[in-house]
């Protein structure tokens, strides 16, 4: 089967950010020494890399309708697997160099197909039609007042963070509330006669108020270790089954409320 | 590059988002329109001869700009090779205009917007991040500045 190989072969490496970055040691097909190689996730698509400085991938794994376990191995700690549901499928063994970056890429992995993307999206988009209403039904004890307003920004130079990123990840990382201005915007795509870009820029709209979209105050971040009742899983976890199944539950809850507001 | 082959000719029997008889053209010089089965599976576009069940190819659509050439006739470029246009025709209008706002919907990028833009009106209008009770608040995908550079159209 033919693929837009050159392309995809541009995604990977072009400056749209990803999602995730890092060596793993990767099982090969026939040699089965574990190869440590440069992985790039972006969305739904895992690339490798002989060496992080390369510039073309070896390969790409397409992560939909993926399942991702922890694995025992022989040779290697901190070994897991990306497996697929179809026949004779392969099974795509991976070790990570220590404990969080296996658990961080095995999460990172487990979310990444467009499906879960997809759940997400549509429940804010019905949370947000939700609260919007309630918005609207009662404005006065509307809580909205909490910024100032701001000068509509312009385009998209200074955007302000949510919170830290994950330390394995490339890029830019910020932490806590900014005080420069706001210089996000954004608007809905809509398809136009003359063309539609994929980089659809976002363009303030705020329900008709005028003033521009400012990114919330950082949300108090979670804490790493503990957890809370969302998240009876720690970097300490032993229990590698727990671990699966916390992962494989949360999907399938979301699916269900997304079913149920359907 | 290698890649999932089997799994992806798997994918392109999954439920479709959207799925067409149309004529379609390859970016090559001399590449003629022919009668295909066009299928929209997440952020793949899928192409079959008529009546057989394996995909001829693939088309990931990232990275992508979708342009209405014509009534009925919509291309694909990747900015990659933004000289290359694959056309798609339609048999209307309606169906060229769906097709185009199907396609646009369908890249992960396009979605990471969605999100962020839904995540920060609802944080917005209740004080809260939605996605904290799904624990996926730090993921690097759902934050407001992940080194986007603006669109370029």
């Amino acid at each position: 089967m033919k693929l837009n190989e050159k392309s995809v072969a541009y995604y990977a490496t072009c400056n749209s950010p990803p999602d995730k970055t890092g060596f793993l040691f990767k099982k090969g097909e026939r040699n089965t020494a574990y190869h440590r190689r440069w992985f790039i996730l972006k969305g739904n698509m895992l690339f490798y890399f002989e060496e992080r400085e390369s510039r073309e991938p070896i390969g790409v794994i397409v992560l939909e309708g993926c399942t991702v376990e922890l694995c025992e191995s022989e040779s290697e700690e901190f070994a897991f697997a990306v497996k697929f549901d179809c026949v004779k499928a392969r099974v795509y063994k991976m070790a990570a160099e220590n404990q969080p970056a296996m658990e961080s890429w095995v999460k990172a992995l487990s979310r990444a197909s467009f499906d879960y993307m997809r759940l997400v999206v549509k429940e804010l988009e019905r949370q947000l039609e939700e609260v919007q209403e309630e918005a609207r039904s009662s404005q006065a004890k509307n809580k909205l007042k909490k910024h100032q307003p701001q000068v509509q920004g312009a385009t998209s130079s200074q955007p302000t963070t949510f919170s830290l990123q994950n330390a394995e990840i490339t890029g830019p990382s910020q932490e806590g509330v900014s005080s420069r201005e706001n210089g996000v915007s954004w608007s809905k795509p809509t398809s136009l006669p003359n063309g539609v870009s994929e980089g659809c820029v976002w363009e303030g709209d705020c329900c008709g108020k005028g003033d521009g979209v400012k990114p919330p105050t950082v949300p108090p971040r979670r804490k790493p270790s503990g957890g809370s009742p969302e998240s009876p899983v720690s970097p300490g976890t032993g229990s590698f089954s727990k671990l699966h199944d916390w992962y494989g539950q949360e999907v399938a809850e979301l699916r269900t409320e997304w079913l149920q507001s359907q | 590059m290698r890649f999932n082959e089997k799994e992806l000719v798997f994918l392109s029997r999954q439920p479709s988002e959207r799925a067409a008889e149309l004529g379609m053209k390859g970016p090559k010089k001399g590449d003629v329109v022919k009668r295909r089965v066009v299928k929209l599976i997440v952020n793949f576009l899928f192409y079959f001869r008529i009546d057989e069940d394996e995909p001829i190819g693939a088309l990931l659509l990232e990275q992508c700009r979708v342009e209405r050439e014509d009534d009925q006739v919509f291309s694909i470029v990747f900015l990659d090779e933004a000289e290359r246009k694959y056309l798609f025709e339609c048999d209307s209008q309606e169906q060229c205009v769906e097709w185009i706002d199907a396609i646009v919907k369908a890249s992960y990028e396009s979605m990471r917007k969605n999100l962020i833009y839904y995540r920060t009106e609802i944080h917005r209008l209740t004080g809260k991040d939605p996605l904290e009770q799904y624990g996926i608040s730090d993921e690097t995908r759902f934050q407001v500045n992940s080194g986007l550079p603006p669109a370029d159209t």
